[in-house]
């Protein structure tokens, strides 16, 4: 029987229409495989590649001098890859035995089903390479960078810490997270279906960009120095805490920052000292253990400040060098009677005799005739008003009256550096534009990065207020606290050979009537051209609690170790002179 | 069992088959040679078959058997016996096979019915009988044997061919054995239908009868997913693959095939095949190979198959008689209907349905059959026209 053409006709008609499906359906692979071909590519490759982060060293802190203030130590963290364990029996056993974790904890982690939990970080490592030995399945091994500070506790305050993810926590380590932090790699590695690496496929990689090194102003010896010096008052006196800031009046430059008690950098979540610690206190420890009281706390500077109302009252010539006072043994304001620390009363005495004296009573006076807002226009221009900017977290704002609350009693008490609180470094930038010629500085800490790789630096800049006071005045103010040291309340800070300024305080803390007091002192050499300022607080010192006693020999011990180590020689000068 | 008493079987009155007989000697044609391109083209897509096995299944082997080759050295074994059964299947006269097509089928049933009761699930429906470690598949059998059946039915019964009873006579059986597929693989029972409706719009003189059968399907179809689509598993992942987790393998798929761009990511480096296709040798290998070999090697491998199948309709159309005809264009129809099945389903084109494709997936029986298939074509092929 045979085949009719019909039918020859019919085969060509199937074999056309399965043709004509043919290319439609080849069309439709070119849709998918050449137009949407990179969609699918990037969908395919999310799904195949891993991402596995390489860490970015940190910078490094450096000290002034090139000394390494803040370090990175290799460690390694642990982590499980739940589709990759093969027995989790062995791989919870092998977490025991090696790391000092809770079974429980381990147990959930490897039992969870995602795609990665972390166990330990900063595991040493040598225990990570024992770990990583055991070649157990599903046990991750990353090397990962731990910060390490050399020095343990030194300028702990200054410095800061940073946290498990060496992100900075506080200090340095915070406000120059970003510059420090560089920026992680990546390794995409190319996995199987169960997460399994395929060594057959070049893996991609983003190489990381380590952190930028920070060189500051610190000075390793000097802050050492003054660390010892501030140990040593805080022992004897049995105080609460002794702050010390050492600084270039001239740029701003911070040599040391010390407020001991200090804490261990490489143990920062240890308190330094026996307390009942609970979970809802244990925050609060910790975060007064870490403040910076040189930039985090206010006092009142108490007669320290006789400086700014000295200032003040020269600049807008309200008084001039040649003014005499004369002091009872008080003042009455209103209808109360404010008393000089010298009962007996000073007598008659000129404008250098009274800072000399520190005599309440002659800066009432001079207080009154510069009147509140002239003097509240200085306090501005010192910038007593607003934070310095110093390139640290956490600054404190000062506590003032308002203008218009301030009566002839508030008046009286500000002109002796009462009744209004600022921080330790407001203080001593404001008294260095006082001393340095009347150009307002900004303190700081960081100098300039260095890139680790290329070695470039930048070198950072903070702003300064040239002519903020007259050089004059500033000249004026630097002769008569050159007086203060080597003839008044300052003398024990006088240090043969060399030319210092200073003026001693004491405060009483608030509440008064307690007996508690922040004995201060500020100084600052050569008198004449001053190029380091140092600032002592004492806080709540034992027995013999007056700044120029206690404090002044402190600054007089830091100054004779550090001058000749910046440079600054004593002069020689007869034994004869120095007495005078 | 003698020739008459199958004529009497297949219920053709004596004059049809007097004249039948009469033709049969008239065309009657020595057993030529093998058709030598047909060959080559065969041979050309087993052997990329065996070659992309390898390279799907060597991770899965090395998995669960720690052997790369595990799946292509089986699969190696049952394209060599296949080709020998092809080759005896070519020396075989297609004419006397057709003579048992009735018996053939409704062994086929016999076996597919067999399965529901002895058979052993697989992927969660009963499939597959065990002979030895061989597994078998009785309904790769069945779409032989429907062809057969077929094409000797619209061979014996030309005039039934002239009206629906008739027809609806003719595909009695087939109808029967087609429902007995369905119960447990619903795509293999659409591409027997196929087959079934292709041989009978081939031989049928009336047109209508098949284009209204086609459109009422194409309808139905269309008002399924109009309104109860959304009802339908495969329908929604169809439709948004990417928002079903049960959209998992069409979304892999797709991920491979758009992955692969123009020449693809080279032989063998399939990402996808590393456990994100399931089984990536079986349904699923042409996404594979896309992604291995780009559109590129797509194109050329659908070339291969476009060639194939044109060879087969040139030797259809110059069979030496009406059997060789049907014969060959069933085996095309099958050919081509699983090809394009199976593409569609790994392009998402169509919903996802479980269609092998054909010479190239693993699978001892898929091959074997359509080997088998390949056979019969030659038989044709050996006693062909002369002219092209």
């Amino acid at each position: 029987m045979k085949l009719y053409s019909f039918n020859r006709r019919r085969i060509f008609i199937v074999f056309l229409c399965m043709l004509g499906a043919g290319l439609f359906l080849t069309g439709r692979l070119a849709y998918l495989m050449i137009y949407q071909s990179e969609h699918y590519t990037m969908l395919a490759d999310s799904l195949h590649e891993r991402e596995r982060s390489i860490k970015a060293p940190r910078g490094r802190i450096y000290d002034r001098n090139g000394n390494i203030l803040a370090d990175n130590r290799a460690v390694c963290s642990i982590s499980v890859i739940h589709s990759q364990i093969e027995d989790e029996e062995e791989v919870i056993s092998a977490l025991l035995t090696y790391l000092d974790t809770d079974e429980e904890k381990v147990r959930t982690k490897v039992t969870k089903n995602s795609s990665r939990e972390i166990i330990a970080v900063n595991v040493e490592k040598s225990l990570a390479d024992e770990i990583r030995e055991l070649n157990i399945s599903g046990i991750k091994v990353d090397e990962d960078y731990k910060r390490y500070y050399p020095y343990g506790s030194l300028a702990s305050k200054v410095l800061g810490f940073t946290g498990a993810d060496n992100q900075g926590i506080v200090g340095l380590e915070v406000s120059y997270d970003d510059v420090l932090s560089g920026t992680d790699g990546s390794i995409n590695a190319v996995t199987d279906a169960k997460g399994i690496e395929l060594v057959e496929f070049s893996e991609s990689r983003v190489n990381p960009i380590p952190g930028k090194d920070l060189v500051t102003s610190i000075d390793l010896n000097i802050q050492r120095y003054a660390t010892q010096a501030a140990l040593k008052v805080m022992e004897e006196k049995n105080a609460n805490r002794v702050c010390i800031i050492i600084m270039n009046p001239q740029n701003g430059e911070v040599y040391a920052m010390v407020d001991v008690p200090e804490y261990d950098l490489n143990n920062p979540f240890e308190l330094n000292y026996e307390a009942n610690v609970t979970e809802d206190n244990q925050m609060d420890l910790l975060n007064n253990m870490w403040r910076n009281f040189n930039i985090s706390d206010t006092y009142e500077p108490g007669s320290t400040c006789k400086i700014v109302t000295l200032t003040s009252a020269l600049e807008s010539g309200a008084v001039t060098k040649e003014n005499t006072f004369y002091c009872p043994g008080y003042k009455m304001i209103e209808d109360r009677r404010i008393r000089c620390h010298k009962t007996t009363g000073h007598g008659s005495e000129t404008l250098v005799e009274a800072l000399m004296n520190s005599c309440n009573p002659a800066f009432m006076e001079i207080g009154e005739r510069t009147g509140a807002e002239t003097l509240y226009e200085y306090y501005g221009k010192l910038g007593l008003f607003e934070k310095t900017g110093i390139d640290l977290p956490g600054e404190g704002s000062s506590i003032m009256h308002k203008l218009e609350d301030i009566g002839p009693v508030e008046l009286a008490t500000m002109s002796f550096g009462q009744s209004f609180q600022i921080t330790p470094i407001q203080f001593i930038t404001a008294i260095s534009t006082v001393i340095n010629g009347g150009n307002k500085i900004t303190p700081h800490i960081g100098i300039r990065f260095i890139d680790s790789e290329s070695q470039e630096s930048n070198v950072l800049e903070y702003p300064v207020i040239n002519n903020a006071i007259k050089e004059s005045t500033s000249n004026t103010v630097r002769e008569m606290l050159e007086s203060v040291v080597s003839e008044g309340s300052g003398s024990k800070a006088a240090l043969p050979g060399y030319r210092i300024g200073g003026k001693t305080a004491t405060s009483e803390k608030l509440p008064r009537g307690t007996g508690l007091y922040i004995s201060s002192f500020i100084g600052f050499a050569p008198a004449d051209n001053p190029q380091v300022i140092g600032i002592i607080l004492i806080d709540e010192p034992e027995g013999v609690y007056y700044g120029g006693t206690i404090a002044a020999p402190v600054i007089r011990d830091i100054f004779s170790n550090i001058l000749p180590y910046l440079g600054i020689e004593a002069e020689e000068i007869p034994e004869t002179d120095t007495e005078q | 069992m003698g020739i008459k008493k199958d004529y009497d079987n297949t219920g053709i009155t004596s004059e049809n088959r007097a004249a039948d007989m009469a033709a049969d000697r008239e065309r009657a044609v020595k057993a030529g040679r093998l058709d030598y391109p047909f060959v080559a083209f065969v041979l050309l897509i087993v052997f990329v078959g065996l070659v992309m096995v390898y390279s799907t299944s060597a991770y899965r082997g090395m998995e669960l058997f720690g052997d790369s080759a595990y799946f292509a050295k089986r699969q190696l074994v049952f394209a060599v016996s296949a080709i020998i059964i092809a080759y005896f299947v070519s020396k075989a006269d297609y004419r006397v096979i057709a003579k048992y097509s009735k018996l053939i089928l409704i062994i086929s049933m016999v076996l597919l019915i067999l399965v529901y009761i002895i058979g052993t699930a697989s992927h969660g429906s009963a499939r597959w009988l065990y002979i030895g470690p061989f597994g078998f598949q009785p309904s790769e059998c069945a779409k032989v044997a429907l062809i057969i059946y077929t094409a000797a039915a619209c061979t014996a019964h030309t005039k039934s061919l002239n009206s629906v009873k008739g027809i609806v006579k003719i595909m009695l059986l087939p109808i029967v054995a087609i429902i007995l597929i369905a119960i447990e693989n619903l795509s293999t029972a659409i591409i027997c239908f196929a087959i079934v409706f292709i041989i009978l719009f081939i031989s049928s003189p009336k047109t209508w009868y098949f284009i209204v059968l086609a459109l009422i399907g194409v309808a139905g179809c269309g008002l399924f997913i109009a309104f109860a689509g959304y009802r339908a598993d495969r329908i929604r992942i169809w439709l948004a693959p990417e928002k079903y987790p049960d959209g998992y393998q069409t979304m892999q798929s797709l991920y491979a095939i758009g992955s692969g761009g123009i020449f693809g990511r080279g032989l063998g480096n399939s990402i996808q095949k590393m456990g994100f296709i399931p089984e990536s040798h079986n349904d699923m290998i042409f996404s594979v190979i896309c992604e291995e070999l780009g559109i590129f090697g797509a194109v050329c491998i659908i070339g291969l198959f476009v060639a194939l199948i044109k060879r087969c309709t040139v030797i259809a159309m110059n069979a030496g008689d009406r059997l060789g005809g049907l014969l060959v264009s069933g085996v095309m129809a099958h050919i081509a209907v699983q090809l394009i099945i199976n593409i569609s389903v790994v392009t998402n084109t169509i919903p996802p349905t479980g269609v092998t494709l054909p010479f190239i997936s693993y699978g001892g029986s898929s091959i074997v059959f359509i080997l088998i298939e390949m056979g019969l074509v030659l038989s044709v092929a050996r006693r062909m026209k002369p002219a092209g």
